[in-house]
């Protein structure tokens, strides 16, 4: 099936967007929450930009798409044992 | 597995091949070079199908190469997702794929994909009753996972480094250098953190040995100053904001709180693949990724390829490649009469012009690319070819900024940028920020913006007149 990806991590396809944008979903919080982009693996380094121009393409310029959604640490993928050692006491204290 | 292959090393490549090694993919012995990327040793063996996606089980395989999409994860040593583009070649390492059923590369549930019809509209499914969604989620759960929990030995804990640092710069690419070398001749104690192996960030994929040159002159620079001190390998996890700052970043050997005064953000952009009909085909790269991949690392992925876009750099790997003997179908530009374009042009192969991208098509690895006028949606071109680099605009990687508020704006040409003013402050007085992630367009642009955040930077530590006629002279 030929398919336009716009979010790889989480497969949501052009025409998603579209359809949610048609039942309202109209600003990119909940656009991301409604579809799931940006919210897999990579979380969003690959689609948000994608998403926000569609939304500023449908909307009619680029300042309707002010803020991008909320950023949250870890950037990248960590294992969990790099922070493991954080909980053992400092010398200093 | 066939068709991909190795190139002399180019010369001059910063990505020098280690010693010749065997290892496991998928229970076959497979040979590659100690150190290289395992993707990059995949793809020259031939390897096709690195993933599976997620929802339709669409074949999936590496694209920016660079760490920051999910198209290479694999399950390397009974660790599973990780990004084969960032893992190192070893001897003996075992590799396999995590995702499929029953192999990644024969996957039945891509019956998903080829019978849900133009949506898969998962909002109404299975929730006609409580019990048949969870039985469903659980299945779901199953068919869409990354793969099994690991196998391996729980990993150690890795010790904590607290310390406190003038500055922490972030990226040491062409801006990041810039900065950082800036800051250390004003005499700062500078921590310059690189989440990649090498530093010189673009100058790297820039197709000529002129931007190894530079990078290694840059790093040669670097060293000469004092007090600067450079991690690579080591990615910034998270910014918190306050006084001071507090940076988190993490590498093999160790985990970094640092506590900061001022923080200059180089972090660049993200390449991206343009939006047209089945753009995930594993074959279909940017043209930066191409780049390491060919120039850089001396792997072809298959042949003959296509490259798609305008800009120079995208122009200069045409004529690389040709020099470099790779088989070229066609350059799709509509750029005219440049010098790399005749040497394109020179080794027959053909120029197409002002055309754009509209589909490609495959299997589990791309045959063909369909193109149409610039302003028509009638196709009216189809090149054969194994591998395709395509331009699209950069995201610039904004997100550390906005961990600690700086404010961003947003344009279709430059996605989310961070907003600096004309000496590289962000909106937190605190935080610098200079390069692609300010919206650069150009390698000298981010120099020169670099030098100026890290001068801007310095002064706003200590004043000082010698500094403020050098920042006023550039």
């Amino acid at each position: 099936m030929g398919r336009t990806i716009v979010c790889r991590c989480e497969d949501v396809t052009i025409e998603d967007l579209k359809q949610a944008f048609s039942e309202g979903y109209r600003d990119l919080e909940s656009l991301k929450r409604y579809t799931g982009f940006a919210t897999g693996f990579c979380q969003g380094k690959c689609c948000l930009a994608h998403a926000a121009r569609f939304l500023s393409a449908l909307k009619g310029g680029d300042d309707t798409v002010a803020d991008p959604t909320r950023t949250r640490p870890l950037l990248h993928p960590t294992p969990a044992s790099r922070f493991a050692g954080a909980a053992e006491p400092m010398e200093d204290e | 597995m066939a068709s991909g292959r190795r190139i002399n090393l180019p010369e001059g490549s910063p990505f020098e091949r280690g010693e010749p090694v065997q290892f496991q993919f998928e229970g076959r012995p497979v040979e590659g070079y100690d150190n290289e990327p395992l993707a990059v040793s995949l793809l020259a063996a031939g390897a096709r199908v690195f993933s599976r996606s997620t929802k339709f089980h669409r074949p999936r395989g590496p694209v920016c190469l660079h760490g920051h999409c999910s198209g290479c994860l694999m399950r390397v040593n009974g660790v599973p997702n990780l990004r084969t583009c960032q893992t190192h070649c070893r001897s003996g390492a075992v590799v396999e794929r995590q995702t499929g059923w029953p192999s990644t590369g024969l996957d039945l549930f891509r019956a998903v994909d080829l019978f849900s019809g133009e949506r898969l509209d998962h909002h109404g499914m299975f929730t006609a009753s409580s019990a048949i969604n969870r039985l469903a989620g659980s299945v779901v759960r199953r068919l869409a996972g990354l793969g099994e929990p690991p196998s391996a030995d729980p990993q150690k804990s890795v010790p904590v480094s607290r310390f406190k640092s003038d500055v922490v710069v972030i990226g040491a690419g062409v801006a990041g250098l810039a900065a950082g070398r800036a800051l250390g001749e004003c005499g700062h104690n500078v921590v310059l953190l690189e989440a990649e192996e090498h530093r010189g960030g673009r100058l790297l994929d820039m197709a000529t040995p002129e931007g190894w040159k530079q990078a290694a002159a840059e790093k040669n620079q670097l060293e000469s100053v004092a007090g600067i001190e450079v991690h690579v390998e080591t990615p910034v996890l998270a910014v918190y904001p306050g006084d001071p700052l507090e940076v988190v970043a993490s590498n093999e050997g160790e985990t970094l709180f640092i506590s900061a005064r001022r923080l200059v953000v180089c972090t660049g952009a993200y390449e991206q693949v343009p939006l047209f009909e089945n753009n995930d085909l594993p074959g279909i790269f940017g043209p930066r990724a191409l780049d390491r991949l060919t120039c850089g690392y001396g792997v072809v992925p298959g042949e003959p390829l296509v490259l798609v876009g305008d800009r120079d750099e995208t122009l200069r790997l045409a004529a690389r490649l040709v020099e470099l003997d790779v088989a070229l179908a066609g350059v799709v530009t509509s750029r005219r009469d440049t010098p790399d374009l005749e040497a394109v042009r020179r080794k027959n192969v053909e120029i197409f012009e002002d055309r754009r991208i509209v589909c490609a098509h495959g299997g589990k690895w791309l045959d063909r690319v369909e193109f149409a006028p610039l302003n028509s949606p009638q196709r009216d071109l189809v090149l054969d070819c194994r591998t395709c680099a395509v331009e699209a605009p950069e995201a610039p990687a904004y997100e550390l900024a906005h961990h600690a508020g700086c404010r961003v704006s947003f344009s279709s040409q430059n996605g989310y940028r961070v907003v600096v003013n004309d000496e590289g402050q962000t909106s937190n007085s605190q935080i610098f920020a200079a390069g692609h992630v300010t919206g650069a367009t150009s390698v000298s642009e981010a120099a020169r913006a670099g030098e100026r955040a890290g001068l801007a930077c310095a002064l706003s530590l200590k004043d000082d007149n010698k500094i403020r006629e050098r920042l006023k002279s550039l």
